[in-house]
């Protein structure tokens, strides 16, 4: 029905008075039916918008006192002094993206390229709706599992290896009180796993037929096809996957305050407790009481929301960069 | 790089420019490169060819003319193995290549695809590749080529035998796909000798490309016929009869099955065909 | 007797086929990977969810100090129903209606909509949260099932809108052109003819936003609130089961609360497994082949 033009509305009905009655009775109905629609659509944006409005102008106070700058630059918080920074946070958000996508993206592309390129179709299938199983497990459910499972399992590894390597490079060094930006990390990327392998197959199922056939009939292994045709060709597209992981990865919420151990110290290791964005909000804010305090934390919100537009712009670029590739290489 | 059984054979042919069949040894065995002997080739249990027997003239162009849907690119994806890649792909019967049964158990596919090249219908060059890059790319990935030197000698001799390099020699760098049709088409061409291979399979080569395009790539071909063994399918019979020394003709049986009709020298086939479905056919009373 | 085939043709390479060999042995080792965290989350949350669950569970509500022992989640499980209900209601209808919009419209106003849909799809859902609750709960003074309802609408309405907008798309041409045949007007195409035909395809899109919203804690944080005690009243702070399992695990240093959190667990995760499940039979039933 796309390629339907839109509002035609001329109808061919019988000649004389009683056909132009019903044409304009049609005329009106769809005229009604077409209002009816663009209300719905503009009511709806409109009120997302003023929601949006609202939200953004109370976080007045807050850029008026730091300025923008200042407040997205700040790395102190504390609300009994009521000074309000965002650093620590937008660290946490993206170390623990980082972390995420470190861990989630092999994976992933793993689990795209043993469907597309290895399984017989009969078990390609069944195998990728098991993988979707894990984006079923609401965010609550993983996090309740990560603090009182994965933590305390992950312990004993952390201290290894800050015992071990953490006193060559820092980063994985001490302390390892359990949750962190690791656990945190982790748990997330598991989220995450499910769509970043969905997209990747995408995209690795659209690597056309006829250039498959030219490595195979030019003698190449099933590794040849992949690395020759499928990885190549598939290259944007699987850079818009994992943009799109990240940009699912830094929304979470939930799961990342229970396993994240909620401090605003910005420790250099990531075994250290600290916070996300979204995590300070969603722990602070029922019990912000202090002077500006739910403001700053609405504003971290707006800073959030910055990113994570920032973050899906640019995967929406790449993909079409993606589409418009693949039609160059049918 | 760590090609431990790369043909040392082949690479001293390949770099020194002669082209050395893959096996002249072989040739004591049988005396010819390819045939073909009661072939049925199954799509599930639907037949789409049967019982096909044809021997190919070496360093001649074989036509195969027929009909849609009887067969011709079936049975020529046969030849170098390609059939069995889709689902419920079956082969019956002997493709017989320089005295080797090719679907012997002992045979790997990937080995014959290497003596035997194909060209598909519609070119696919490697679109994240130079021009340069899609000549050797196979060589490089079989192993059959190493080194910077090597490889550009490897490069400028197959483009020249696929009558391209003057046309592109200026911009080597540039996109496979950022050719014209017959130019790509031609490129393939020269990616598939640099196999060193002696049959090439050509499934319709031209009926993608524009009438000047055809006519280049028809050159090449006769060009190339002095040092392999052609086989084409096509629709086109003003083709078949321009450029093949034999045509085989194929059609459509009431079983729905493909079958060899007649088969012959090309001059004879279309001046006096011995059966008259053949000449039904080339006379454009039917197909 | 035919040649040796060893000898004559160039056989693959140990090396390269080893190659080909370790890849698939790779990727396969990244599926187990995928599927230790599923197969040991499944493990813990029945066996521990399945010690707590008994029918007082769903037919009592949870005790106020969540360290004592006993209760159930009955006030969780009906505020999450009402308010997935509530959210339903608003979504679905306008979540058609913007979608049958945008199909109507011409090409540029179409991305547009569909680019603030994608927009509104992508915001984490904390960030709805919080617009929720700078006007609906600092309008009404306080919080409410309602404000809870209005976020989970919010989270629902892109899925349903693309879902609904793909399946209008892809209708068959002669649908499309044997309603104008007839001489339909476009409102009547659609209700008598357009949905219907899509129906499936657009009630398994609700059904799989439905199962997203479920599961939904962030955007009920600061809007819905939750609520100790039973409540049927909508415009009252109501208890949903993912807020229950959530306030549960902060507490989980008291094993009461522990065992509480994973019976909730339990019980949320059948629900959404219901809905999604359901989703993906209708999708596979429609189509024959089942593709990758």
């Amino acid at each position: 029905m796309a390629q339907d033009d839109p509002g035609a509305t001329e109808s061919r009905g019988p000649e004389g008075l009683g056909s132009q009655v019903l044409h304009r009775r049609r005329l009106t109905g769809d005229a009604i039916f077409r209002a009816v629609t663009g209300a719905a659509a503009v009511l709806a944006f409109a009120l997302i918008a003023l929601m949006a409005y609202d939200s953004i102008s109370s976080t007045g106070p807050v850029f008026d006192r730091f300025g923008i700058w200042g407040f997205v630059t700040g790395t102190r918080w504390s609300p009994s002094f009521t000074v309000y920074g965002a650093i620590p946070f937008i660290y946490g958000t993206l170390l623990t993206g980082l972390i995420s996508v470190l861990i989630a993206v092999p994976i992933a592309i793993g689990i795209a390229l043993l469907v597309t390129e290895f399984l017989p179709r009969r078990v390609a299938g069944p195998v990728a709706m098991v993988v979707d199983l894990l984006a079923a497990v609401p965010s609550v459910v993983w996090g309740l599992w990560g603090l009182l499972v994965l933590v305390p399992t992950l312990r004993p590894f952390e201290q290894a290896v800050a015992g071990s390597i953490g006193h060559v490079l820092p980063f994985l060094g001490p302390p390892t009180p359990g949750p962190s930006y690791f656990a945190a990390g982790l748990i997330v990327a598991i989220m995450i796993i499910p769509i970043v392998a969905a997209v990747t197959r995408e995209v690795f199922a659209a690597t056309p037929r006829l250039q498959r056939e030219a490595v195979l009939a030019l003698g190449g292994t099933r590794w040849d096809v992949i690395r020759q045709v499928v990885l190549p060709i598939g290259r944007t597209g699987l850079f818009a996957a994992i943009i799109l992981g990240l940009g699912r990865a830094i929304g979470e919420t939930i799961a990342v305050t229970l396993v994240i151990g909620n401090s605003t110290n910005m420790a250099g290791s990531i075994f250290a407790p600290g916070f996300t964005l979204a995590s300070v909000i969603a722990n602070e804010f029922n019990e912000a009481t202090e002077s500006l305090h739910p403001e700053a934390l609405i504003a971290l919100g707006v800073v959030l929301l910055a990113i994570a537009v920032m973050i899906n712009g640019a995967g929406v670029l790449v993909r079409r960069r993606f589409e418009r590739g693949l039609n160059r290489a049918r | 790089m760590d090609e431990a059984t790369v043909d040392g054979d082949v690479v001293e042919a390949i770099a020194s420019g002669s082209h050395v069949p893959v096996a002249a040894k072989a040739d004591r065995v049988t005396g010819g490169v390819l045939r073909v002997e009661n072939l049925t080739a199954f799509y599930g249990k639907r037949k789409a060819v049967r019982d096909v027997t044809l021997d190919f003239q070496p360093n001649a162009i074989t036509a195969i003319i027929g009909p849609s849907g009887s067969g011709k690119s079936t049975l020529l994806r046969c030849i170098d193995r390609m059939h069995e890649i889709v689902p419920g792909g079956r082969v019956e019967g002997l493709v017989e290549y320089r005295g080797v049964d090719i679907y012997d158990q002992r045979v790997d596919p990937a080995a014959v695809r290497r003596s035997i090249g194909m060209v598909f219908q519609q070119p696919n060059p490697f679109p994240t590749m130079s021009i340069a890059d899609n000549v050797v790319a196979a060589a490089r990935f079989n192993g059959l080529v190493k080194g910077k030197g090597p490889e550009r000698d490897l490069m400028e001799r197959c483009l020249v035998q696929a009558a391209l390099w003057d046309e592109v020699k200026d911009k080597l760098d540039h996109s496979g796909t950022s050719l014209s049709g017959g130019q790509q088409q031609r490129l393939c061409i020269a990616r598939a000798l640099a196999l060193a291979p002696d049959v090439l399979l050509m499934d319709e080569p031209c009926s993608a490309l524009d009438p000047v395009a055809t006519l280049q790539v028809e050159q090449l071909m006769t060009e190339l016929r002095a040092s392999y063994t052609i086989v084409i399918v096509t629709h086109n019979m003003q083709q078949a009869s321009r450029v093949s020394d034999r045509t085989a003709f194929l059609t459509m049986g009431d079983d729905k099955a493909g079958y060899l009709v007649e088969e012959g020298a090309t001059v004879q086939m279309f001046t006096q065909p011995r059966l008259q479905l053949t000449d039904d056919y080339i006379s454009g009373r039917f197909g | 007797m035919l040649a040796d085939p060893v000898a004559l043709l160039r056989p693959t390479s140990p090396a390269r086929q080893f190659r080909t060999r370790l890849v698939m042995a790779l990727a396969f080792a990244a599926l187990v990977v995928a599927l230790v965290p599923l197969a040991a989350i499944a493990w813990y949350v029945i066996s521990k969810g399945i010690a707590v669950i008994n029918l007082d569970f769903f037919t009592q509500d949870p005790p106020g100090d969540l360290s004592a022992v006993g209760g159930g989640i009955r006030n969780a499980i009906v505020g999450t129903m009402e308010m997935t209900g509530v959210a339903a209601v608003i979504a679905v209808p306008v979540g058609l209606l913007v979608a049958i919009f945008d199909v109507e419209v011409g090409r540029q106003p179409a991305l547009v909509i569909r680019f603030v849909i994608d927009v509104l799809g992508a915001l984490p859902s904390i960030v709805v949260g919080i617009f929720v609750y700078s006007l609906v709960v600092v309008a009404q003074g306080h919080f409410s099932g309602f404000a809870g309802s209005i976020a989970l609408a919010i989270i629902m309405l892109p899925p349903i809108v693309v879902t609904t907008e793909e399946m209008l798309r892809l209708l068959p041409r002669p649908i499309a052109e044997g309603a104008r045949a007839l001489g339909l007007s476009r409102w009547r195409s659609f209700l008598s003819v357009f949905l219907p035909t899509a129906f499936s395809g657009i009630f398994t899109g609700v059904l799989l936003a439905i199962s997203r919203a479920i599961g939904e804690t962030a955007p009920l944080l600061f809007t819905a609130l939750g609520n100790n005690f039973f409540s049927l009243d909508m415009s009252e702070p109501m208890q949903g089961l993912p807020l229950l399992i959530y306030r549960n695990a902060l507490n989980s240093a008291f094993p009461a609360a522990e065992a509480r959190a994973f019976g909730a667990a339990l019980t949320l995760v059948v629900i959404v497994l219901l809905f999604n499940l359901t989703g993906r039979w209708m999708v596979a039933r429609s189509r024959p082949s089942g593709g990758r």
